[in-house]
């Protein structure tokens, strides 16, 4: 009699995990075809309109006498969202941050040069320009510059009209360069959370102060995807040369008072008319809701 | 004696096909005619598209009534003349349960016309096109983005059946295209030529 009873209890426990696993088997569902670039956009949000999934590949960052080449990939991703803003006569869209906290994404870009900012003329021979290379850049005297976001992700701001029209300005977005190096300490940073970098980036033409010169970005070439539910603008090119930065700060850990003015002497004028950013790569907007009833549809 | 006239007279005719070859070239002058005889002061033409779509890569818009008035004239013998309207009306797209055409129109009227020559075809070419569409739809992509559509259209003239023909043949003729979202877009359409003012119900030609 115990023992039936005890087996009795046994098979209800394990029907009753099982069907606990067979609902969160339901409640898992999941995203399909390109709809899955979206899947860190936070598209349950009732504020949300569009998700983006935005991939620089390629372009540069120029900080006063600083190029830095982007080799290395860096994501933007989140939605944007109402209550949507007028302002210079377009609408502008306030961002909603990525549900995996990962906005925009760190890649460290390494700086030509290191440390020492010592960079080999073109016409050097190839043994010279590696010598250099392994010298100067290496753990020790290489410097990566990390973008990193300087103010919370609901501070970007998005005009889908002139990105698509190449005018004006198309994503507002507060920044950080994040300057690593073992000497430099975890905190050398150029621009912060109280004076951050602001990029107004245009996918139209800039209009810098001297000594830059205007510089013309581009939409990119549009296709539509998954019935219309996706646009993609592939060679989209982002462009902002009117941005002023501040000077480096905390470079050095408790050194920073010998250290930043060094680093500021390699940086050169930050001023607005000295810098530059160009971001090259692909573009991918959907619908929120459409995202969202991609994702119920296919548990 | 005679060799040396026969040469010449070769080389006479060799310069009188050249220059045949070279008119015929440069004929690329046409003019608007109603019954053979080149137009005096302007007409108006007034007409609507027989079927007429705009494609940008995955999705392709279609006006049900896509009308045009167009002012033409002949110019040191050269047609010419400019597109003053566009009403768009009902237009839809072929995904119609995502995107719908929230708003459609014609900007920066009126749009410059001429008439071309491209080997033995004649070619109307319009100039400063640009139409502002607005897209809607809760799950489309393009919702509430206005996409504008810029840039020069050629179409092949057909005295036959006084149509002027809109596709990626004729934009390729002349050289000319269409762009939105920075992408070329390819537009079509056949778009009757009835003069509609002092010359009505007179055949329209261009030669």
């Amino acid at each position: 009699m115990h023992k039936h009873r005890r087996r009795a209890v046994c098979s209800a426990l394990l029907i009753a995990a099982l069907a606990a696993l067979g609902l969160a088997g339901s409640a898992q569902a999941k995203l399909v075809g390109e709809f899955t670039k979206f899947t860190n956009c936070p598209y349950t949000n009732a504020n949300a309109i569009k998700c983006i999934y935005s991939v620089t590949e390629s372009g540069e960052v120029v900080l006063g006498s600083k190029k830095v080449p982007i080799e290395k990939p860096v994501t933007l991703q989140g939605a944007y969202a109402n209550p949507v803003e007028e302002k210079e006569g377009a609408e502008f869209y306030p961002f909603l941050a990525a549900t995996n906290g990962i906005t925009l994404s760190k890649a460290p870009q390494n700086v030509p040069g290191g440390l020492l900012g010592i960079i080999p003329e073109a016409s050097q021979p190839a043994l010279v320009k590696a010598l250099i290379k392994f010298f100067f850049e290496n753990s020790l005297t290489g410097v990566n510059s990390t973008l990193e976001l300087a103010k919370p992700a609901t501070d970007i701001r998005v005009s889908e009209n002139n990105l698509a029209g190449e005018i004006g300005t198309a994503l507002y977005m507060p920044v950080k360069v994040h300057l690593e190096n073992p000497f430099l300490g975890k905190n050398c940073y150029v621009g912060s959370s109280t004076t951050p970098i602001t990029w107004n980036l245009t996918t139209g033409t800039t209009a810098p102060p001297a000594p830059n010169k205007p510089i013309t970005g581009s939409g990119g070439e549009g296709e539509l995807l998954e019935s219309a539910r996706i646009l993609k603008l592939n060679n989209n090119k982002l462009v902002d040369n009117a941005w002023s930065a501040p000077k480096a700060a905390g470079c050095g850990g408790i050194l920073s008072f010998l250290i930043d003015p060094i680093i500021n002497t390699q940086l050169g004028t930050l001023t607005a008319g000295h810098n530059s950013a160009e971001l090259k790569g692909t573009l991918y907007q959907a619908s929120a809701f459409a995202v969202n009833k991609i994702n119920k549809e296919n548990p | 004696m005679r060799r040396k006239a026969t040469a010449i007279g070769a080389a006479f005719a060799a310069l009188a096909v050249l220059c045949a070859m070279f008119a015929t070239a440069a004929s690329a002058t046409p003019a608007w005619k109603f019954e053979s005889k080149s137009l005096e002061g302007t007409e108006v033409v007034l007409g609507a598209a027989i079927d007429s779509s705009l494609t940008i890569p995955g999705l392709t818009t279609k006006c049900a009534n896509f009308l045009y008035k167009v002012t033409i004239k002949n110019e040191a013998g050269t047609g010419k003349g400019e597109v003053t309207e566009v009403p768009l009306y009902n237009c839809t797209t072929d995904q119609p349960e995502v995107c719908t055409v929230g708003s459609i129109g014609a900007e920066k009227l009126p749009w410059p016309v001429k008439l071309t020559t491209v080997s033995t075809s004649n070619y109307i070419v319009i100039e400063g096109v640009k139409v502002a569409i607005k897209y809607a739809g809760i799950e489309c992509a393009l919702g509430g983005v206005t996409v504008n559509v810029t840039g020069t259209a050629g179409g092949i003239v057909d005295n036959a059946t006084e149509t002027a023909t809109f596709n990626s043949t004729t934009f390729g003729a002349t050289g000319t295209e269409l762009r939105a979202l920075a992408t070329k877009i390819l537009w079509t359409g056949v778009f009757p030529t009835e003069a509609f003012q002092w010359h009505r119900e007179q055949p329209l030609s261009v030669s």
